[in-house]
């Protein structure tokens, strides 16, 4: 069949080529022509406008080379404010600094200030929802003071701060004493009748001249805004529950009060089963968790049955200590951090629907039934601590 | 409507155009008209015809006894073996005939007698019409015209000069057979009867080319392949009008399915054993005189992929070779496309780290990106045209200039980006891993590259949909191209993107052979 | 007797109702905002409800075997209302398929060039749905195999992907919205991707056999239908509550995979995918409209009207609606109305009165 349609072909090529070239410019822009954001801070403004924008932007170095950081103050990127009554408008007003529209598609961070998580972040999250080249894997963090601060703070090591940001973020695992939250996980939270959604703190510590960043606790919201914060230990006690605790440190007193063991957690496992009996809410959490015996400060051998028993009560009770504290302060914020009414709502469809709208009165009412099994399962490499052993054991 | 007026107005001038010429044809050359009784006419009416060319020698002679009867024999000077003339044409009919009896029952003005009883050559036959008598003498034979008799004798006593039996320079293997075809036809043939002793393996002759009279054979397996097939193929061939017949690719382009699709739908090859492969297989070889290339019909769109090293080595090895194959042919036409759709249209698709890379190698270049990938595959394709033709003992400095002022010099002038160069490379790399469809990578390539560049992905798309759609609906003497992909046959994927061991092949391609024979069975090659 | 001369065998039809099946994933969306998690159970029900309709297009085709769907229409409803009916049938692919050009052309616009201009994504992808029709249905039917291979490649990788995001109790309250709802979301998914199959009746007339084809055709509908499904699972899985929000769910669920640094980035993979089983749906709408057409005023081929069709559907497509909100709600609101009749209610009128009237009667010599 092709050989017979020569003519109408040509000129239907020809159409197209005009077409095309007629058409102007078709969406694409050259790599030079963007400006690549990588972190993206948002705070309350005093003077004109609402919002102060800060973008972090990658500035390419002209050497045809990486690697080359050279000498002096040579930063790969640069810190650009804007301001404006709204995100969309603040980001467009980038572009007389810039001379080019931001791209956005591999922002690794967004940071809101801590008087905009105050004030309710649900003015500002819709823009990072909506624009098409958001991505929903960012994540979303909360600056002790403001985010500007944050975004200046240069790293050692990687070399833009909202990358290292993202790294500090990822390595919640290490100590489970924060936890990684993106945008959709986020959302998810905010269009939840009953749950609190939270974000992780970031803080600028002044160290002589080097300003270090430390992320470590959560920000507790409440429909948005900003009602308080949980600690280290708090932290780790909602990620329990949650089953998502994936290694740690806790130290247990040694058997024989002399110093203390302390335990790296290897895994951990959580289930939850709420209860609802007689306008009773009863939420039975069942911890198993296996640990290691990292290290001991006492001369005493802790490698026996015996010592183990005493050092997995101890380190349950611990675990049970940090759930209730977290508990407590969720109690304190009136907010449910751990989920419990969606739990509920899942097994209970009919009833949930009375529950729902009171679920704020209800929730400080909520009894918590702990059951805690931990088990050490191994030692590392020593049997023995390394001392003159007086008479064995 | 208009098309159908179009196309009726194109037939009957065509069918005026064929007709005139079939007229010029039997006007033109009044040669077919028999040989003349009398010696010197004959002669004479020869001289004519050959305008007195300066290398048609013309020896007469008398023989017989009592020295009764004149002869002549006739040939081209530089095309007839001398030694063999004289030897066995002379020597018998001068001297041999006077060993004979006064009485002896001979009759010397009959071709058969003296063919049959005095000349000791095998390869000799009779014609009667100057026609043929010119067209052997032309081709290297020597006539023997005798005074009295209204035939002449054609001794096919030619030495011919050809090149010797050498490997291939396009078809080079690591693992079997250096032979290759030679200039020679029936050298080459000689070499496929080596590999098919088989009985049923018909050698067709056919004649092509008005000026050229080009020796065309066709080769097959009568028991094998599928009559309509070579049906089709001798219908094509004598379809053919033209002065001369240089090389196979002049009869290539006539009998292809369709001109103007970029893929090759014959195959050709140089090598003995991948030609009676595919014999075996059911398909038919035209070898034409003159250039050592064989046809191949009908040809897949696979077998481009297929080398025959493949089935020489073992299966694990031949799969992995092949897959590679495949890969370098997507990535050889595909590479600058995508590389300019996701650095123009595309940037979240590509993570990170590698984006600002990519930024910073093309910080300095003052072009765009499609700009920028275009100029350099056309560097890169005057660079492989002139490789060809360069003399070889420049071929080494062109090669490291080309390298280092194309690559090195550009990047660091900050025409060319980094990146670009790596992209570009690979891509004229892979394209040579697949021979058989360079000519057709090199167009995709461009065609896909300007897509990319106007409409970024969405037309790169487009372009493949368009391609597969144009491959699909292509035949190649009745067989779809892109068969066993295509019309699915999960049976016949056995040999296509991996090589299954021998013992598992047990079956041809079933679209090739012909049906109801009962040759499903035993290896193809 | 039939304008196209090309053959299809039953496994290539399965793979084209698998395709065109697959081909409307992007259109479980329009579910998703109104029965949120129940979804799968909604395509579930949708396919069980629309079984025997389809069945009712096999056997129609299977008792007219060879004959085309105008063809058909006038055989059953006599010369007059046969057009009648016809004509409807023709304007239905006509408004569907310009619907399903500008589906591809939003789907890039929003998501993946959105600086493009609409128009020429429009022409583009028409040219080339007319240069793949003008090729006649044999080789598109060839082709098919390859496109759903490309489509279940992608869901299908896609899933393990994910699998870490994934939350299973996102399911849990099962039967929580009430009947209502779960009704109208049964009414779409049963009309549009599965009561669309009825513009196979203009292609089972190019099968070469019908021997099996009950069991094919049935097995490339379920295939498709589990596409959409595993689809669907996915995305209520991954995106739990927020599903309702998204203007696509497909594509914000493959923007969350995340493993390592390669795997990062995939979502042009299914916009690809997406794309190509949109493009094999809208091509086999194409060929049922010029064909259909084309019979209807008795040309002897088809080849002629596929021009001056595709630049009419590219004027539909661009100018028919003002923004994909518009879009959403007349589908989903009057799209419905105006196909029951046609997906439900004719053919199995027609093969009623086939039955009854004996019919087809090929020593009358009508329609052939």
């Amino acid at each position: 069949m092709g050989n017979k349609m020569n003519l109408p072909i040509m000129k239907l090529i020809l159409w197209f080529f005009m077409l095309f070239t007629l058409s102007g410019c078709f969406g694409g822009r050259e790599i030079n022509d963007l400006e690549i954001v990588i972190g993206i801070g948002v705070d309350k403004n005093e003077s004109a406008g609402n919002i102060l924008l800060t973008a972090q932007i990658v500035k390419e170095n002209e050497t045809g080379g990486t690697g080359k950081d050279g000498g002096g103050e040579d930063k790969a990127f640069w810190n650009v404010n804007s301001t404006g009554n709204s995100i969309f408008e603040a980001v467009r007003q980038i572009t007389h600094k810039t001379g080019n529209r931001l791209f956005i598609s591999h922002n690794q961070a967004v940071i809101f200030g801590k008087d905009i998580a105050s004030e309710g972040l649900e003015k500002y999250i819709d823009f990072f929802l909506r624009a098409h080249e958001m991505r929903p894997t960012a994540l979303i963090l909360i600056a002790e003071d403001r985010a500007s601060d944050v975004m200046d703070a240069k790293p050692e090591t990687k070399k833009f701060p909202a990358v290292n940001i993202e790294k500090l973020v990822e390595s919640y695992a290490f100590t489970s004493h924060l936890y990684k939250v993106n945008m959709k996980d986020f959302a998810s939270c905010m269009m939840s009748d009953t749950k609190a959604p939270m974000a992780p703190l970031v803080s600028v510590m002044q160290d002589k001249e080097n300003k270090d960043i430390y992320v470590s606790g959560l920000a507790v919201f409440k429909k948005g805004r900003m009602v308080g914060k949980l600690n280290e230990d708090e932290v780790r006690g909602l990620l329990w529950v949650l089953g998502k605790v994936k290694s740690g440190v806790i130290t247990v007193s040694s058997p024989n009060e002399q110093g203390s063991a302390v335990l790296e957690i290897l895994s951990a496992k959580s289930k939850v089963t709420p209860e609802l009996k007689d306008k009773r809410i009863v939420m039975h959490i069942k911890i198993k968790e296996e640990s290691s015996l990292s290290e001991q400060t006492t001369t005493e051998n802790l490698a026996t049955d015996s010592a183990f028993e005493r050092m997995q009560k101890a380190s349950a009770e611990i675990i049970r200590q940090e759930i209730l504290a977290a508990f407590d302060k969720s109690k304190e914020l009136n907010a449910d951090i751990f989920g419990f009414g969606e739990m509920l709502h899942k097994k209970y469809g009919n009833e949930w629907k009375a529950l729902k709208d009171n679920w704020d009165d209800l929730y400080p009412s909520v009894e918590l039934k702990i059951d805690v099994e931990s088990k050490i399962i191994k030692t590392d490499l020593l049997k023995k601590p390394a001392w003159q052993s007086e008479g064995g054991k | 409507m208009f098309r159908y007026i179009y196309r009726k107005i194109r037939c009957s001038l065509l069918k005026n155009i064929e007709k005139r010429m079939h007229q010029d044809a039997l006007a033109g050359k009044n040669n077919s008209e028999p040989i003349f009784p009398d010696l010197k006419r004959n002669l004479e009416a020869i001289k004519g015809i050959l305008h007195n060319s300066s290398d048609v020698t013309i020896h007469e002679f008398n023989f017989g006894h009592d020295r009764r009867f004149k002869g002549a024999v006739i040939f081209i000077n530089s095309m007839a073996d001398k030694g063999e003339i004289n030897k066995n044409i002379l020597e018998p009919l001068m001297y041999g005939a006077l060993l004979l009896k006064k009485d002896a029952d001979i009759d010397f003005t009959d071709i058969d007698c003296v063919r049959k009883n005095l000349i000791p050559i095998t390869d000799s036959r009779k014609v009667t019409l100057f026609n043929d008598l010119i067209e052997c003498l032309l081709a290297g034979s020597t006539i023997l015209l005798i005074d009295g008799s209204k035939e002449a004798l054609v001794i096919n006593s030619g030495k011919r000069e050809s090149r010797a039996i050498d490997e291939p320079v396009t078809e080079v293997v690591v693992r079997g057979p250096r032979e290759g075809f030679n200039e020679n036809v029936n050298v080459s043939i000689a070499l496929i009867r080596r590999k098919i002793k088989d009985p049923d393996l018909c050698v067709e002759k056919m004649i092509i080319g008005d000026k050229s009279k080009t020796d065309v054979y066709i080769v097959y397996i009568k028991s094998v392949a599928d009559p309509k097939l070579i049906e089709e193929v001798r219908r094509r061939l004598n379809r053919i009008k033209i002065d001369a017949i240089l090389e196979s690719g002049y009869i290539e382009q006539f009998i292809e399915d369709s001109s103007y699709s970029i893929f090759p739908t014959v195959s050709n090859s140089e090598k003995p054993d991948r030609v009676a492969a595919k014999i075996l297989e059911g398909r038919a070889a035209i070898l034409v005189d003159g250039t050592p290339f064989a046809l191949i019909v009908p040809m897949l769109f696979i077998e481009s992929f297929q080398s025959s090293e493949d089935y020489y080595s073992r299966p694990f090895h031949a799969s992995i070779m092949r897959i590679v194959r495949f890969l370098s042919y997507i990535i050889s036409i595909l590479g600058p496309a995508i590389y300019v759709a996701l650095t123009v249209f595309h940037q979240e698709m590509i993570p990170t780290q590698l984006l600002i890379s990519i930024a910073e190698g093309r910080e300095k270049v003052p072009f765009p990106a499609i700009l920028e990938a275009f100029l350099m595959m056309f560097t890169f394709d005057i660079l492989r045209e002139a490789g060809v033709r360069l003399p070889k003992s420049v071929g080494q400095t062109i090669g490291i200039v080309g390298a280092i002022v194309l690559g090195q010099a550009s990047v660091e002038a900050g025409l060319i980006s980094p990146i670009m160069v790596i992209v570009v490379s690979a891509t004229a790399i892979a394209s040579f891993t697949v021979p058989a469809q360079t000519d057709s990578g090199t167009i995709l390539r461009y065609i896909y590259l300007v897509l990319a560049g106007l409409a970024g992905g969405f037309g790169v798309i487009m372009g493949l949909l368009v391609t597969l759609f144009h491959m699909a609906s292509l035949r190649s003497f009745g067989v779809p191209y892109l068969w066993p992909v295509v019309p699915f046959d999960f049976s016949s994927l056995k040999d296509v993107f991996i090589r299954m061991p021998l013992w598992k092949l047990k079956k041809r391609t079933k679209v090739i052979v012909y049906d109801g024979s009962d040759s499903y069975k035993r290896n193809p090659g | 007797m039939n304008i196209e001369k090309g053959k299809i065998t039953g496994q290539q039809l399965l793979f084209l109702i698998a395709g065109f099946v697959q081909g409307s994933v992007l259109l479980i969306d329009f579910t998703v905002g109104i029965t949120e998690h129940q979804t799968w159970m909604v395509i579930l029900v949708g396919l069980a409800v629309s079984t025997p309709f389809f069945l009712s297009y096999v056997m129609l085709a299977k008792r007219f075997a060879g004959m085309n769907l105008v063809q058909i229409n006038d055989m059953v409803y006599g010369r007059f209302l046969g057009k009648v009916v016809s004509l409807y049938y023709i304007f239905f692919f006509l408004l569907t398929l310009s619907f399903n050009i500008r589906d591809v052309g939003e789907l890039y616009i929003t998501f993946l060039m959105p600086d493009t201009p609409f128009v020429l994504l429009l022409v583009v992808f028409t040219a080339t749905c007319a240069y793949a029709v003008s090729k006649g249905i044999e080789v598109l039917a060839r082709v098919s195999h390859l496109f759903v291979f490309i489509g279940i490649f992608v869901i299908i990788s896609t899933f393990p992907l994910l699998l870490d995001q994934m939350d299973f109790s996102n399911f849990l309250p099962f039967f929580e919205l009430p009947f209502g709802k779960i009704f109208q979301g049964v009414h779409i998914v049963s009309s549009v991707p599965f009561g669309e199959t009825v513009v196979f009746l203009a292609i089972m007339g190019s099968l070469n056999n019908t021997e099996h084809v009950i069991k094919r055709t049935y097995s490339g509908l379920l295939i498709g239908a589990a596409t959409l499904l595993i689809v669907a699972v996915r995305n209520i899985a991954v995106l739990g509550k927020t599903q309702t929000i998204w203007t696509s769910m497909s594509f914000q669920s493959i923007r969350l995979i995340d493993i390592g640094t390669i795997l990062t980035r995939l979502d042009f993979l299914v916009g690809i995918a997406q794309t190509v089983l949109i493009f094999l749906k809208c091509s086999l709408f194409f060929y049922a409209l010029a064909v259909s057409l084309s019979q209807l005023f008795g040309l002897k081929s088809y080849l002629p009207l596929i021009l001056p069709l595709a630049g009419i559907e590219v004027v539909i497509a661009a100018t028919v609606f003002q923004s994909p909100v518009d879009h959403a709600m007349i589908t989903q609101n009057a799209g419905i109305i105006y196909s029951i009749p046609l997906m439900f209610v004719i053919p199995l009128l027609s093969l009623l009165i086939a039955k009854i009237r004996g019919l087809p009667k090929f020593e009358r010599g009508k329609g052939t």
